[in-house]
């Protein structure tokens, strides 16, 4: 509406208002259309993204006692710390960040992994015996097993006995596979390569758990299986990453027998790094010919 | 034991007591993964009413798992005060209810009949409890435990500061530890779940909790959540200052050994404390449990969720703890499937821990694979200070980075104390006054201010 | 789990020659379920030797049998041998250093000290190895102040400075306790420097005279004023800037010292005033510790206890020099340890820029050739700015290109990064080059323009390395 469709309905208003026929003075329709245009303005520009404050710079403590130095050793905690108070409640700002984090959290787990990405990555997707997220959630003992006809794809499609198998699987972020796939599968990749071991035909697994990689350990008959699965996302971030990792892994053996590299993403192990470690440990598992609690790293 | 009844004149059959108490049970998603749960709305409520006629002998004589079996069992059963017991064995579960929450019924009749009964009558009471009859009769029982300060008192509301740390970063830590006592969190414990669980880090966290806790004269309790058996060496290796002695237990022996822990661990442990610990006593240990472990583990033997958390209690209640808490949503949604199921669990836990005579607090929290958020464990936290739960959590606005899960933020207990006119245990109270932290009650303009403490 | 290493410290000085020996914990403070994060969490002393007068042969040589003859028996005193030392330091300091046969001498102990003891030299180190031996670092962190520790010594006074415990300065004065000598009553020996600075001031003095209290005390004053004016706490004279060892150059000016610490022979003097007995070690040095204490401008900083005093020096070769590397990491074994490696650092500003790093790299590698022959070198970058997979190729493909000198010779690629990408950068150029060199690539470690660094055998169990970094020049 621009201010002379405003002027026209205002005075039409102020006629209703004061009765028809009465005269409506000149200056009491300026008034209002003034009054009434900047009450409504919409302004340009963005209000800041919430979710770009480094919580660690944050400090809201109205004229702390010794600002600089508590500043200072609140930069060695991810946590939400110097956040102040309204009442014994929290201010605006860090309920709004924390609601923000949660939100993406919630999104990465209830959400799938964009099925173009996995395609671009050249992997090819197979599912357990999961329908659906849902079902995922309250049923462990499905997202081990992998559905008939994605075990016979694998059997099919993949490389058999690899010295090395690895594969993908969104687990609770999906997020945390589009996050770091692209640095952690190709670090460890060169890192084997430059250790001459030879690897079989990488996939994705859609609703899968840890336990999965045992069922694909036997179908693929791999020495080593590797895992890349997103871990339960935390508010300081939704897209960590962890691999497990097993040696001759088979279906229901002790969950000791698996060596885990967790906490990979931008802010804790960087991913690439990463993939260049859990290169190292394969090799390593090769040499010993044990995981888990049986591998001293 | 008449396990048939008609609803709507239908026939509901129940095949033995664990089939009864696993369907009289609230929805639970873990029930359903174990297969156990009832499978209708009328097959749920056909379970409760063929309950309320159980009696509690008939309880005590079906323990789930039987004595020969398991330790757990074992020490329920011989803990039980035979002339109590005597007293109320004829009982009917739904008569057991009335009675508990009878208002002739005091708190201290109900800390007597304690003594006389098994986890499985605790449980069984507990099915046929709405949410808010557990409220109210978990009101009425105030359990009071003394460690270097008492917990429990009438009128008071406590919380444990948990600065968490995701590299157990000695000075992140104090970051975190600084904030909470600066808003009054902290008068139940100061104990941190160590990411680094060697004895030598272990002992490096308590020394430097000891060192805060001396330097600022904070009366409180320290800890350290590592296994029984590392604290112990922590302890007598690394001189480590131990307060409070944790561990984590469940329901069966089985259930245990997923922990890595026997009851003889935990004997030990207590002597250790008892010789060694720092703490004036005579409670020295603190206990976590969780509704669900159990069956992660395998270790449920057929049971519910519900049952097998009560014997947590009965187990627990032998080595006179200070603090035990339900981690009520730290599971996950196969166990918890939502706030719904997490709140009505959380009140649960706190009924039976109160009815077993254990000094309860709360974990009210949820991971973010579960349909649940803040203001659900918000109103967890009110419900549980309205029946005088001893203590919630306190972490940096809720977020715990290091476990990845949200609880109860540093802020909750002093909004609660203040809505509810509780208080911090005595002398942390006045220590809190004398910080500048707290007065009459409320916090100060300089709660919240951890830079106080980096005065020299 | 915990991992002790040995570490020795010697330090051979203008008066005197200490030793001592410190047990450096290392642990791995990450859980079993992430990457190690492999750290050192504890440095203690566990052996001081005697302190020796450093022996000469003459006043330009210094007498290598007797040292060695003197570590020997340190060693044996103290149950140690070579082979148990992961790390350490041998440092020549001061007049010492100026000796003509110092080379050799280090060279010597080097070999005698164990495998991985580092060899070093030069006014800037000690200035920064004393302070921390002091613990002046470490006060300037907790105290939140700019902290200046003068070690005081025989012929040099060493100042370094610490801000909130990071490295802001260091300079060296020719001002000490020896650079007057007394023996039978009578002036045995001056400094020139001094004697200038005497005359200067109208005061006459001679070698051969009779050595007078009241005349040396006016010296003394003199020399505590120069020390002022280096901390910024008198104004400097037009003469002021002759003082400095080896036309050394001064703090910066507008540093303004907080806090003092005292280290060397002369600090016990500063901390604890003599009133009688002057001469007492034949020199100056008693004087010159109440000449300071007395000095208005000195005066007038707050001043803390240091925690070595005489030892700040070998304290600090022996237990502050070892850095441990990332954990993750390249390398191959049979190469380390590499020791005095000459940092060619790519600054931060160019590391953006993938073509500016080649450039660096071909502009900078010419410097390294020492008569027409290419040294082994290690190249120093942050990894700040390339931590994506496909980055790190670009990265490691610019480094290749900018480095084929380095290529092409007989040395291995040491590459010291900042970032936490020492392993995939490093695996990077291995699979670049088809594994046909070796590649040693850690990270965890700033070095800068002008250090000298020294990579050890691998600890814990093959994780991390130690890391010596030396920086040797620094007001320059």
């Amino acid at each position: 509406m621009n201010e002379n469709d405003l002027r026209k309905v205002i005075e039409q208003v102020l006629v209703e208002m004061n009765g028809a026929g009465k005269e409506i003075s000149e200056d009491v329709v300026k008034e209002t259309v003034l009054a009434a245009s900047t009450a409504t303005k919409v302004e340009e520009g963005f209000i800041p993204d919430v979710t770009e404050v480094d919580i660690r710079k944050q400090y809201l403590v109205e004229e702390p006692v010794n600002k600089e130095d508590y500043y200072e050793l609140k930069q060695y905690a991810p946590c939400r710390l110097g956040i102040g108070k309204a009442g014994a409640r929290y201010k605006t700002d860090p309920m709004l960040q924390f609601r923000a984090a949660h939100s993406a959290a919630q999104d990465a787990v209830f959400s799938d992994v964009d099925h173009e990405f996995i395609d671009k990555m050249g992997l090819l997707t197979v599912q357990t015996q999961c329908d659906n997220k849902d079902v995922y959630l309250t049923r462990p003992d499905l997202g081990r097993k992998l559905s008939e006809e994605s075990a016979k794809s694998i059997a099919e499609k993949c490389k058999k006995n690899p010295t090395v198998q690895i594969y993908v699987s969104d687990g609770l972020s999906s997020a945390a596979v589009a996050a770091n796939i692209a640095d952690v599968l190709p670090g460890i990749m060169q890192g084997l390569k430059s250790y001459g071991i030879e690897t079989g035909t990488p996939f994705f697994v859609k609703y899968g758990r840890v336990g999965v990689m045992d069922q694909v350990s036997e179908i693929t008959g791999a020495e080593v299986t590797c895992v890349l699965i997103g871990e339960r996302p935390g508010l300081i971030t939704a897209e960590s990453m962890s691999a497990y990792i097993a040696y001759k892994a088979t279906i229901g053996m002790p969950e000791a027998r698996r060596t885990v590299v967790s906490n990979i993403h931008r802010a804790g192990t960087i991913p690439a790094e990463a993939g260049a470690h859990i290169a190292e440990i394969i090799k390593l598992m090769l040499e010993k010919k044990a995981s888990g609690t049986d591998l001293k790293l | 034991m008449i396990l048939r009844t008609k609803l709507f004149g239908h026939n509901y059959e129940f095949k033995s007591l664990r089939e009864v108490m696993a369907k009289a049970n609230e929805e639970k998603s873990g029930d359903k993964l174990a297969g156990i749960a009832a499978e209708s709305a009328e097959e749920r409520v056909a379970a409760k009413v063929v309950l309320s006629h159980i009696t509690l002998e008939d309880l005590r004589n079906n323990p789930a798992v039987p004595y020969e079996e398991d330790e757990v069992t074992r020490i329920i059963q011989d803990d039980v005060n035979e002339a109590i017991y005597n007293e109320i064995k004829s009982w009917t579960v739904a008569q057991f209810r009335e009675w508990i929450l009878d208002i002739q019924t005091t708190g201290s009749m109900i800390q007597r009949i304690s003594r006389g009964i098994t986890s499985e009558m605790v449980a069984a009471v507990c099915k046929l409890m709405s949410n808010l009859d557990l409220i109210y009769a978990a009101s009425k029982i105030r359990i009071i435990a003394h460690c270097n300060t008492t917990i429990g008192l009438p009128g008071t509301f406590s919380s444990r500061l948990q600065p968490n740390h995701t590299t157990d970063n000695p000075k992140g830590i104090m970051a975190s530890v600084m904030e909470g006592f600066s808003v009054g969190c902290g008068d139940a414990v100061l104990g941190l779940n160590p990411v680094d669980d060697s004895a030598e880090s272990v002992a490096r966290i308590l020394k430097s909790f000891d060192e805060f806790k001396n330097k600022w004269e904070v009366p409180t309790q320290i800890c350290v959540l590592a296994h029984v058996t590392t604290q112990t060496e922590a302890a007598d290796k690394f001189n480590a200052p131990i307060d409070l002695m944790f561990q984590s237990i469940a329901g069966s022996q089985k259930g245990n050994e997923a922990f890595g822990l026997t009851a003889q661990m935990l004997e030990d442990g207590r002597q250790m404390m008892l010789k060694k610990g720092t703490s004036t006593g005579p409670n020295v240990m603190y206990f976590e449990t969780g509704q669900g472990s159990e069956l992660s583990s395998e270790a449920h033997h057929g049971w519910d969720q519900v049952t097998m958390e009560a014997r947590c209690y009965g187990f627990a209640k032998r080595y006179q703890p200070f603090l035990v808490n339900t981690v009520v949503g730290f599971i996950g949604p196969e166990y918890l499937y939502d706030s719904k199921q997490v709140i009505r669990a959380g009140l649960e836990d706190h009924f039976m821990g109160k009815l077993t005579g254990l000094p309860m607090g709360c974990d009210a929290c949820y991971t973010n694979h579960m349909k649940a958020d803040q203001n659900d464990i918000e109103n967890l936290a009110m419900l549980l200070a309205s029946a005088g739960c001893n203590y919630i959590m306190g972490v940096p606005q809720g977020d715990d980075c290091m476990l990845m899960y949200q609880c109860t933020g540093f802020h909750e207990a002093a909004a609660l104390r203040e809505i509810l006119g509780l208080r911090p245990i005595r002398e942390f109270e006045l220590w809190m006054e004398k910080m500048g932290f707290m007065e009459n009650g409320k916090l100060t303009p300089l709660a919240g201010d951890a830079s106080v403490f980096m005065k020299k | 789990m915990q991992e002790i290493i040995i570490s020795v410290g010697i330090d051979i000085g203008t008066s005197t020659t200490q030793l001592i020996f410190s047990r450096i914990t290392i642990e791995n403070l990450a859980s079993s379920y992430t990457v190690p994060r492999i750290s050192i969490v504890n440095k203690e002393v566990i052996y001081r030797s005697e302190i020796y007068f450093t022996p000469l042969k003459s006043l330009t040589e210094i007498d290598a049998n007797e040292i060695e003859r003197i570590v020997k028996q340190e060693y044996k005193n103290a149950g140690i041998t070579p082979e148990m030392l992961k790390t350490g330091a041998v440092i020549i300091t001061g007049e010492t250093a100026r000796k003509k046969n110092a080379d050799e001498v280090l060279k010597k102990l080097s070999n005698l000290a164990g495998d991985f003891v580092v060899a070093t030299a030069g006014p800037d180190l000690e200035s920064v190895l004393s302070a921390k031996g002091a613990g002046s670092d470490k006060l300037s962190k907790e105290e939140k102040l700019t902290v200046a520790n003068l070690d005081i010594g025989g012929g040099t006074t060493n100042i370094a400075v610490f801000k909130k415990g990071i490295i802001a300065a260091t300079s060296c004065l020719d001002i000490g306790g020896r650079l007057i000598k007394i023996e039978d009553g009578k002036i045995s020996y001056i400094y020139p420097k001094i004697k200038e600075l005497a005359q200067s001031n109208q005061i006459h003095i001679e070698v051969g005279e009779k050595a007078e209290v009241d005349k040396l005390e006016q010296i003394c004053t003199l020399m505590a004023e120069q020390l002022s004016m280096a901390i910024n706490r008198s104004t400097r004279t037009n003469q002021h800037a002759g003082i400095y060892t080896n036309e050394g150059k001064p703090l910066p000016e507008e540093l303004e010292i907080q806090g003092l610490t005292f280290s060397g022979g002369v600090a016990d003097y500063v901390y604890h005033p003599a009133d009688d007995d002057w001469f007492r070690y034949g020199d100056i040095g008693v004087l010159l510790g109440k000449a300071i204490l007395k000095n208005d401008g000195i005066k007038k900083v707050q001043q803390f206890q240091a925690v070595e005093t005489i030892r700040a020096t070998v304290v600090g070769a022996g237990t502050h020099t070892t850095e441990v590397s990332g954990s993750t990491i390249t390398y191959e074994r049979e190469r380390l340890p590499i020791k005095n490696m000459p940092v060619l650092k790519i600054p931060e500003e160019e590391e953006m820029d993938l073509e500016a790093v080649t450039a660096s790299l071909i502009k900078q590698i010419p410097l390294f050739y020492t008569e027409g022959k290419l040294e082994q070198l290690v190249i120093a970058l942050s990894g700040n700015f390339h931590t994506s997979f496909a980055s790190v190729q670009e990265l490691a493909e610019a480094i290749l290109k900018g480095s084929q000198e380095i290529v092409k010779s007989e040395f291995p690629i040491v590459i010291a990064v900042e970032n936490d990408i020492g392993k995939v950068l490093g695996n990077a150029i291995k699979v670049m080059l088809e594994c046909r060199k070796d590649v040693v690539c850690i990270d965890g470690i700033h070095a800068g323009s002008g250090d000298y660094l020294d990579i050890g055998e691998p600890i814990a169990n093959g994780r991390v390395v130690p890391v010596v970094t030396k920086t040797l020049i620094f007001n320059s």
